[in-house]
């Protein structure tokens, strides 16, 4: 199969994502009282309501269309006051009453937009030409939402006996209604991806902000985030869609790249030998890093959509409306910019961070313990040596205090991390109590740049003949005289300096 | 003293709170009525002696204990069985759900629990409500008992005719398309319809969700009212998103004089083809009897109503395919034996599990609801049911109340009316009510100078006017004077107090 790079060159691929998010961080399902959690026994938390009991009637929760009204301002789609739930039928053993209820034509939000900044190598992806792009290659993708409705989960099934747990050759099939009425948000977008690497930032954005929002732990991994692809080529500059595939079984941002660039280049050769695309749903084996035919779509399901009687029009208030306006907190954009303003965090630092509201929070606590000038150490602190780690915003602070004092180094402050993780120690006295504070007394350091300086006469020669890299060997050779005490910046500076003279 | 069918609900409460006789006497005696009276009428599915006796102990022990009792205090009643109520089984007369087990009580049963009352057991009906006559009840007929070669009218003939035949005090049925109020007028009883969303429906199985309605029967107006007081008590029930709070006393204004309140009759109804002129004449006679009472009568029209036949039959099986999906063998109720695969039992379960008329009515959904068909017929009695409650409103701006059949013809023989099209025609007094989600009353009149059967007049009246609607009906049941009265060959038949 061809590249990427070149697929892309004569083939524009359109990609149109939906995404499907639990809401785990509610307390009860959609339609009943039941607990949320898919962790405990199978079957424990189900009532006459999720297992659609005869005579039993759904009630709405109100807590998850409030969910759904902040995903729809964060995601800058229109409100709709006005809006129903439907019946959606079909027969199978993980929807209790047959059919589930979602929205029609009509979802709680609807015509929103995201703007992606893609930048990088994965903005290399976008041909030039065909967007227009700042001078660093980098270029912002506006990318439509249609809406984002409301629905309830399925149970989970489990099929015993077979390959993979699949349903082909299995012996039995288990269920388990703990997942069943779960509330779940299906966004779906406008077919307006172009890269793979877009709609991998999309989904990494949508998470962000979820996640920002409080309203899901998004985890792809476990499933309460799920992503189904759809994608067609065209030839460039012309405007009818292709045929579309569907892509299932994506459950990290990687799987989702890296099937949309297989499935762009399989697309590719199928047309460029004259062959045929058939509209299927297709299956991401990451494993094997390809996709295959899961089911082939001959003609349209017919669910039988209908407003659900069960459950009265909605006729959305201001003062709702006002209400969830109100709980949307500072959304990662937003963050990123004051960070970058307010602090002078790098822009990536501050993306980074301002991108996971743990991260974003326990940053701020440290920040506000911090004098101003060390904020952005701070930032270098959180992204590049805590991930991973389990600290206090406290010792963050201190950590990033000493690091912006040049009393350690950044490979001490590693060190000083494994003492102090996961107690109360104080990163400032550990380094005073085991002498790790470099000297920043200039006047030693420089009797022991002078040592250095005259016995390595073959660098200092190298060196002034133009090879700077030298530099470092003479960095290394002062810190091992003053046994690790002296601050590499500043023997760096001083080296420099009486090089040049 | 005599049997305890000669008794209203408010008296055998006094009677009991005034140590007269106990519940436990009543309810014993309510067992032997049924004993003597249901192999007559058939009109019981399940007999919950075990509960009835409990229920009744408890009410014992809070009379010893000198609290004050509840309303219903001891008094029998009984539920169609599409109400779930713990301890019994909730079939919905269909082998579908035969061995099913209630899983919890609905609210409605709950209610009259509270209320004190005495839960006797589960009333037969047409498989799940599909029908006017009981005759498709999966496991027997029920016979009318003012002569059990006919039938009680339907769906909630069991309803109606353990009423009528003075079994229980009163009954609870639901109505979709006239399931109360036809049957209470072929039985010769007490039959209310209230507003759509005064009763809670959560815990009676769905047929057309935005049809659906619980409803009192009994042999007294008073009884009627009695029981909307339970059946609303505590207003808007959490369970059921569409119930609305109509906590009220429903006695309050019972006897009050309807003098110069205007009463609507529809001149073009009483000229219809098929109505009977034993049914014509008592309403004739319903009408005179209000004047007399000082109604003023007033003509009204309803220019849509013709159509509400049409709109009912696209509506109602539409909401039935939806609201049976879930009848599918897996998690309860009948399943197929030895079956290869999923499909196979599911589609096995419900091809056996189900009678003609369910499967009629789920066919016709599945069909109405299917793509491309959808806009053309349940858009469209979508559209006739807006036009309907429109000619209500207007209609209801001229008159409190509107009388009219609630059934064309008196209760017929068994098996004398085989063409379900047929049957469906004969709902064209009642359904516009349910399409409307208005109130609506069926109050015996008289019997025929033919027939010698009951006749009933439906009253109607706008959403939420249920009180209001029950003066008119007190007022037309003082009239005709059938108060209380049970079918000849049943009264005082067993039940001795």
């Amino acid at each position: 199969m061809k590249k990427l790079a070149e697929v892309l060159r004569n083939w524009e691929a359109v990609i149109g994502l939906e995404v499907h998010t639990e809401l785990t961080m509610l307390e009860t399902k959609m339609f009943c009282g039941c607990r949320l959690s898919h962790d405990d026994e199978p079957n424990a938390n189900v009532c006459p309501i999720c297992l659609g009991m005869p005579g039993a009637l759904p009630v709405p929760n109100e807590k998850a269309i409030e969910s759904i009204v902040m995903a729809g301002i964060a995601t800058n789609c229109e409100v709709m006051r006005q809006s129903m739930f439907y019946r959606k039928h079909y027969f199978y053993p993980d929807m209790a009453k047959n059919f589930q209820t979602t929205q029609g034509p009509v979802a709680f939000v609807m015509h929103g937009h995201l703007d992606l900044e893609v930048t990088g190598n994965g903005a290399k992806e976008r041909p030039d030409g065909t967007i227009e792009k700042a001078a660093d290659g980098s270029y912002i993708a506006p990318i439509r939402i249609l809406r984002i409705h409301m629905e309830e989960d399925a149970a989970k099934m489990v099929h015993v006996g077979g390959a993979e747990g699949r349903i082909g050759g299995a012996s039995e099939s288990l269920i388990d209604y703990n997942r069943c009425g779960t509330p779940l948000v299906e966004l779906v977008t406008e077919p307006d991806l172009r890269t793979p690497e877009e709609a991998r930032l999309f989904m990494e954005k949508l998470r962000q902000t979820f996640l920002t929002l409080g309203i899901s732990d998004c985890s792809l991994e476990n499933g309460s985030m799920r992503c189904d692809g759809n994608i067609s080529l065209r030839r460039r500059g012309e405007t009818a869609f292709g045929t579309k595939t569907e892509m299932k079984n994506i459950n990290s941002f990687k799987s989702l790249h890296d099937a949309l660039e297989y499935e762009i280049c399989r697309q590719a050769e199928v047309l460029e030998e004259g062959g045929i695309v058939y509209q299927e749903t297709r299956h991401w084996e990451p494993s094997r890093r390809r996709t295959v035919v899961m089911r082939v779509k001959e003609t349209a399901d017919d669910y039988r959509m209908y407003p659900d009687p069960d459950l009265a029009p909605f006729d959305l208030s201001d003062e709702f409306i006002e209400r969830c306006r109100a709980r949307v907190p500072e959304l990662p954009d937003a963050k990123r910019d004051r960070y970058v303003s307010a602090f002078g965090l790098k822009r990536a630092d501050a993306a980074q961070i301002a991108g996971d509201p743990k991260i974003a929070s326990f940053f701020e606590e440290a920040a506000a313990a911090v004098k101003g000038k060390v904020v952005p150490t701070v930032a270098n602190v959180v992204v590049n040596l805590l991930p991973g780690r389990s600290v206090t915003a406290g010792q963050a602070a201190s950590l990033a205090t000493l690091l912006a004092g040049d009393a350690i180094t950044f490979a001490q402050a590693r060190e000083v991390l494994d003492i102090v993780e996961g107690t109360e120690a104080d990163p400032e006295k550990v380094v005073d109590e085991r002498g790790m504070r470099q000297s920043t007394d200039t006047g030693a350091l420089e009797g022991i740049v002078d040592e250095v300086l005259g016995r390595c006469t073959d660098q200092v020669a190298q060196y002034r003949s133009g090879n700077k890299k030298v530099l470092g060997f003479l960095v290394g050779q002062c810190m091992k005289a003053s046994k690790g005490t002296g601050n590499p910046k500043l023997f760096n500076q001083l080296l420099a300096q009486k090089l040049e003279d | 003293m005599p049997s305890f069918d000669t008794l209203s609900a408010a008296q055998i409460a006094a009677g009991i709170a005034a140590g007269d006789f106990s519940a436990t006497e009543v309810a014993r005696a309510a067992l032997d009525a049924i004993d003597a009276r249901d192999d007559g009428t058939r009109a019981f599915l399940q007999v919950s002696e075990d509960l009835a006796l409990a229920a009744a102990a408890q009410t014992d022990k809070a009379y010893a204990a000198g609290d004050t009792l509840p309303p219903l205090a001891g008094v029998p009643v009984a539920f169609k069985d599409n109400m779930n109520l713990l301890g019994t089984r909730t079939t919905c007369a269909s082998r579908m759900l035969e061995p099913y087990q209630s899983a919890y009580t609905a609210t409605c049963v709950q209610r009259l629990l509270d209320a004190g009352a005495t839960p006797m057991g589960k009333l037969n009906m047409d498989e799940f409500a599909f029908g006017s006559t009981t005759d498709s009840s999966a496991f027997h007929p029920t016979n009318n008992p003012w002569d059990t070669a006919r039938v009680p009218g339907g769906s909630s003939g069991g309803s109606a005719a353990a009423v009528a035949a003075g079994e229980v005090t009163i009954a609870l049925g639901s109505d979709t398309g006239g399931s109360i109020r036809q049957p209470a007028s072929l039985c010769g009883v007490v039959g209310m319809k209230p507003t759509y969303g005064a009763v809670s429906r959560y815990g009676v199985v769905a047929f057309g969700s935005s049809l659906d309605q619980v409803g009192p029967f009994g042999r007294r107006v008073e009884d009627v009212a009695l029981a909307m007081n339970a059946l609303t008590a505590g207003g808007h029930d959490r369970f059921d998103s569409t119930s609305q709070n109509c906590e009220q006393d429903y006695l309050a204004h019972l006897n009050d004089s309807i003098e110069g309140r205007a009463v609507g009759v529809i001149p073009a109804l009483l000229e219809a083809e098929g109505l009977d002129a034993e049914v014509k004449a008592a309403l004739q006679q319903a009408a005179d009897r209000l004047a007399d009472a000082g109604a003023r009568i007033v003509e009204v029209d309803l220019p849509n109503m013709a159509n509400s036949i049409a709109a009912y039959y696209v509506l109602a099986p539409c909401e039935a395919f939806s609201n049976l999906a879930r009848f599918d063998g897996v998690r309860y109720g009948y399943q197929e034996p030895d079956c290869a695969t999923l499909a196979e039992q599911s589609s096995l379960s419900r091809a056996h599990g189900f009678g003609a008329e369910a499967k009629r009515r789920q066919m016709l959904g599945a069909y109405l609801l299917s793509s491309g068909v959808y806009d053309k017929y349940y858009l469209a009695a979508q559209k006739v049911r807006t036009l309907i409650t429109a000619d209500y409103q207007r209609a209801f701006q001229q008159v409190d109340a509107i009388l009219m059949p609630a059934s064309p013809t008196v209760a017929w023989e068994h098996g004398a009316i085989s063409d379900p099209a047929a049957l469906y025609l004969a709902d064209i007094y009642t359904i516009s009510n349910n399409i409307a989600g208005n109130c609506g009353i069926s109050v015996p009149v008289c019997l025929g100078e033919q027939s010698g059967l009951p006749v009933g007049a439906q009253l109607q009246g706008p959403a939420f006017a249920d009180a209001s609607l029950l003066t008119f009906a007190r007022a037309l049941e003082r009239a005709c004077q059938m108060e209380g009265t049970v079918a000849p060959s049943f009264a005082g038949k067993g039940g001795e107090l």
